[in-house]
């Protein structure tokens, strides 16, 4: 199948909409729908298992509640239900979020955001946050390897054992190397330019096509059906 | 063409690697190598072209720096970024997009080309550069070398005059090396300047056409390749310069006192997230034995040291010390590592607390005896973050054997430090083999090899390929191994 | 010539990419600190404790390295963005909005060197997370809705307004301050124990 490409503000503007999908859905069916219509989405962007994938999920996470709201009773029934509760509550979100972040480059966010007249101040702190944090993940391996060598346990249990030491184990390495990276990572971007002033151009065409008024459209569609049912159940 | 004019600079609360009154002048088209020890001044002089300095880092800067007769200090850096391409030596951090082509366009994006040239630069430059299997990749999942081929190729799309590269090899294999070799010679083949700074310069020598000897920041000797050569290796030695030539490198003798075997590997299988890494490991390892790993980039040497420390779980065989085997909860007692990036194992508020960090029960009298034997003694209250990347080593190497730690592996110990570190580690590494550790080496250097290692293992295609000592005999086979020409 | 590149005015490229990386950390350890309370209904409250509780060395280095006006406020700002995104309550992310401008004020009125004063706008960020809970004080009945407009069970904000009495207010405020304080105390000693020695708060 041939992977669309959406434009940034398009999935900008899918996230807010999304967000008010999922804070109107007046039930557990109106959820189900939007989780459905985000892996066609996703699907639509080429990420066809992760699509499956989410859809699956959570389709087991409304049977798991289903469930629960049958056969438990009392405190567990309370407890289990909030949990679910809160997982319901983000799930969508959460799952269009990771299309978005997985499907968007770095440049294609740079410049859509300057076309929205989005300022650089802004705009270059979300992109590095978006890719650090996989780096955050990898140092974190390292760190983790590290502390077991030197017998300091990192999992909770160890932190409760000796926790100025855990502390520090975890802090001081993982803020280094942010700190490093902060330097290395602004040297790299400076000497490459970045700091001209005026527009920059994007390896890719950055234009609203058919595709992007066609996913706004079923997405705000879909806002004004949920508002409607809201109203009248 | 670039011209230093009594240039002096030195950075802000003293720290090394200021220069002193500096005149030089690079004509456009020559091949510079920046030669010396560490904090010699090398790297700073990149900056002064790259125009980080001033502008970046804070200092004292007297004298200028022209570029074609323009004063760099005037010109801002997106001005400079233009004309100068810089590649440096993390190649984690330097890298702005998570994805290739967008990396190799990002300079000519901010430089605004219009989009429709963007495409065809992009697939030029990887034609140029022979990395089309690199493109449409994501950068988190390439090699150290690949992201550092990616890197050069994000300077090469934007076509500057000048080309500057701050120890690119630091982190790279023999195989990486030589296309980094390679990708030099083209773009000196299309007359452009390009100044290596380095400390690795067996690779560079038939690449550059001048090299350039910084001590204490002065410049202390401008020769051409054949003169550096053509010194005597000992004089080198004392300038603090690594070797020119590899060939002339020979296995310097080491006798440590024979004991039985205390490792027994038999038939080990690791595998990497569901993927067979190596079958069918078995060898013995005596304590005294310093013993290279080798093998290329996936090879499995990252998880055949993880897996000794007790740090990955093997899929069969077993591991005995002594002739008990070893779970890997007992061989992360047993074992240490002194990693790549050195930094992410240093924890303590001072070198002295660092030692005896996560021991339960110190032995103060051997953290006193091990900071003296890795010459730390004399900065045993100065902050490990504050070290040099030698220093940070030896400390990691140190807090292991207070740990109590009999196996020790050192991953890639060689990578940016110049021949004093160099030599000062191999001492020290064939010192602790001597006191009755096993050592592992993974490393693809083979200078260090021949300084340290009494045997060399061999990790190729899922299987432990050769098991060779390190003697003149085995040498042309181990040269054939690592791609030393 | 004396250059001093970090005294240039406004923001620079560094100290974008700076807050950038802080950013990421800040928002794995408001996460990490949180997820233990924020499923489960009894706990919710104490979430914002939880999240105060780890971020604050994050927080205090990235102020070290940058002393502009901004930081805190970007740092805020970005929190804003990711709460909103992933379909927290809008109160929380307007809280964390709203607080970072606060905090950065407040940091900024010593300068952002002085070392209570840094302290305390940590304090204030981190009571940013507290927002959606104050609505639920401040209206009850509005904020059931949304949440369950969001998708909350009945049975969750039932269990929530059982646990919810006034006190659970004070205390939720109170162990923000607290662990927020705590927090900031603990980063202000590995601060000057540890990252002012290896010269990276520069």
């Amino acid at each position: 199948m041939k992977v669309l490409f959406f434009d940034p503000r398009t999935k900008l503007a899918l996230m807010l909409l999304c967000v008010f999908c999922a804070m109107a859905a007046p039930n557990l069916w109106f959820q189900m729908a939007l989780v459905g219509l985000i892996a066609v989405f996703a699907l639509l962007c080429g990420r066809g298992r992760y699509a499956l994938r989410g859809a699956a999920a959570y389709g087991l996470i409304c049977l798991f509640t289903v469930w629960c709201m049958g056969a438990l009773q009392g405190v567990w029934r309370a407890v289990f239900i909030a949990f679910l509760g809160l997982v319901h509550k983000v799930y969508a979100c959460g799952l269009l979020a990771g299309v978005i972040i997985g499907t968007t480059k770095v440049n294609e966010f740079l410049s859509a955001m300057e076309k929205l007249r989005c300022p650089k101040k802004l705009t270059i702190p979300v992109a590095v946050m978006l890719r650090y944090l996989p780096t955050v993940r990898e140092d974190w391996r390292f760190i983790r390897d590290a502390m077991r060598l030197r017998d300091v346990s990192p999992t909770l249990l160890g932190f409760l054992k000796a926790p100025v030491m855990t502390v520090n184990c975890i802090y001081v390495p993982l803020l280094t190397a942010a700190a490093r990276a902060a330097d290395e990572l602004s040297i790299a971007a400076v000497t490459r330019g970045i700091e001209r002033p005026g527009r920059r151009s994007c390896l890719v065409e950055i234009r609203m096509r058919g595709a992007d008024w066609g996913a706004v459209g079923v997405f705000a569609g879909f806002l004004v059906f949920t508002m409607l049912a809201k109203g009248a159940g | 063409m670039i011209e230093f004019r009594n240039v002096s600079f030195a950075y802000p609360e003293g720290e090394d690697g200021g220069l002193k009154n500096i005149t030089l002048t690079i004509p456009d088209g020559q091949c510079v190598l920046l030669c010396g020890r560490s904090g010699c001044g090398k790297t700073t002089l990149t900056r002064l072209i790259n125009g980080l300095i001033p502008q970046y880092f804070p200092g004292k800067l007297q004298g200028e720096v022209l570029l074609d007769g323009e004063n760099l200090a005037h010109l801002p850096m997106y001005r400079i970024a233009e004309r100068a391409g810089s590649v440096f030596q993390n190649p984690r951090t330097q890298f702005f997009n998570g994805q290739t082509d967008s990396e190799i366009a990002f300079g000519l994006e901010n430089r605004a080309v219009p989009q429709g040239q963007l495409r065809p630069r992009v697939l030029e430059t990887a034609r140029d550069l022979g990395i089309e299997p690199l493109l449409g990749r994501s950068l988190f999942a390439l090699s150290g070398g690949e992201k550092q081929k990616i890197a050069f190729a994000s300077v090469y799309a934007m076509n500057p005059a000048v080309y500057l590269l701050d120890e690119p090899s630091s982190n790279l294999d023999m195989g990486a090396m030589e296309a980094l070799r390679r990708h030099l010679l083209l773009v000196k083949a299309q007359g452009k300047t390009v100044i290596v700074a380095e400390h690795r310069l067996h690779y560079l020598m038939d690449v550059v056409d001048r090299v350039i000897y910084l001590d204490g920041g002065r410049i202390a000797g401008d020769y051409t390749p054949e003169e550096l050569c053509a010194l005597p290796a000992q004089k080198r030695r004392e300038m603090g310069l690594r070797a020119v030539d590899l060939g002339q490198e020979t296995p310097s003798p080491f006798h440590p006192p024979q004991a039985a075997p205390a490792l027994e590997m038999k038939n080990v299988a690791l595998s990497y997230r569901n993927r067979p890494v190596l079958q069918d490991v078995s060898l013995r390892a005596a304590p005294g034995e310093v013993i290279a790993l080798v093998g290329q980039n996936g090879a499995g040497k990252t998880t055949f040291s993880r897996a000794m420390c007790g740090l990955h779980r093997e899929d069969a065989g077993e591991y005995r010390w002594n002739g008990r085997r070893q779970k890997p909860k007992q061989r992360m007692k047993r074992a240490g590592m002194v990693m790549q990036d050195v930094n992410y194992q240093l924890f303590a508020e001072s070198v002295a607390e660092e030692c005896v960090f996560g021991v339960k029960h110190p032995d103060l009298a051997l953290a006193e005896k091990t900071l003296a034997q890795l010459g730390l003694s004399s900065l045993r209250d100065r902050h490990p973050g504050a070290l040099s990347g030698g220093q940070k080593q030896r400390l990691a190497a140190a807090a292991a054997i207070v740990g109590g730690k009999e196996l020790l592996v050192f991953d890639e110990p060689t990578s940016g430090l110049d021949y004093d570190s160099m030599a000062r580690l191999a001492a020290q590494i064939r010192r602790l083999a001597e006191a009755g550790r096993v050592i592992f080496i993974v490393t693809h250097d083979y200078e260090f090899i021949c300084r340290t290692c009494s045997r060399a293992l061999h990790l190729d295609g899922g299987k432990l390929r050769n098991d060779l000592p390190v003697t003149a005999e085995n040498l042309s086979e181990i040269r054939a191994i690592l791609g030393v020409r | 010539m004396n250059t001093n590149a970090n005294g240039k005015k406004g923001l620079t490229i560094r100290d974008l990419v700076t807050i950038g990386i802080f950013s990421a950390l800040f928002l794995v350890f408001a996460l990490v600190g949180g997820i233990f309370f924020a499923p489960n209904p009894v706990l919710t409250f104490y979430m914002p404790v939880g999240s105060a509780l780890l971020c604050g060395p994050v927080y205090l280095l990235m102020l070290a390295r940058v002393k502009k006006r901004g930081a805190a406020s970007l740092l805020g700002a970005l929190m804003c963005l990711v709460w909103f995104v992933t379909g927290m309550h809008w109160a929380m992310a307007l809280g964390y909005l709203v607080m970072g401008v606060a905090a950065d004020f407040t940091a900024g009125a010593g300068k952002y060197g002085n070392r209570k004063l840094n302290a305390l706008s940590y304090v204030l960020l981190s009571l940013g997370g507290t927002g959606s809970y104050l609505v639920f004080f401040a209206n009850p009945e509005g904020w059931a809705k949304t949440m369950l407009g969001n998708g909350t069970e009945q049975s969750y904000i039932d269990a929530m307004r059982a646990a919810g009495t006034g006190w659970i207010l004070f205390a939720m405020l109170a162990g923000t301050v607290i662990a927020a304080a705590f927090s900031a105390f603990a980063g202000g000693k590995m601060l000057k124990r540890q990252f002012e020695k290896a010269g990276i708060t520069r």
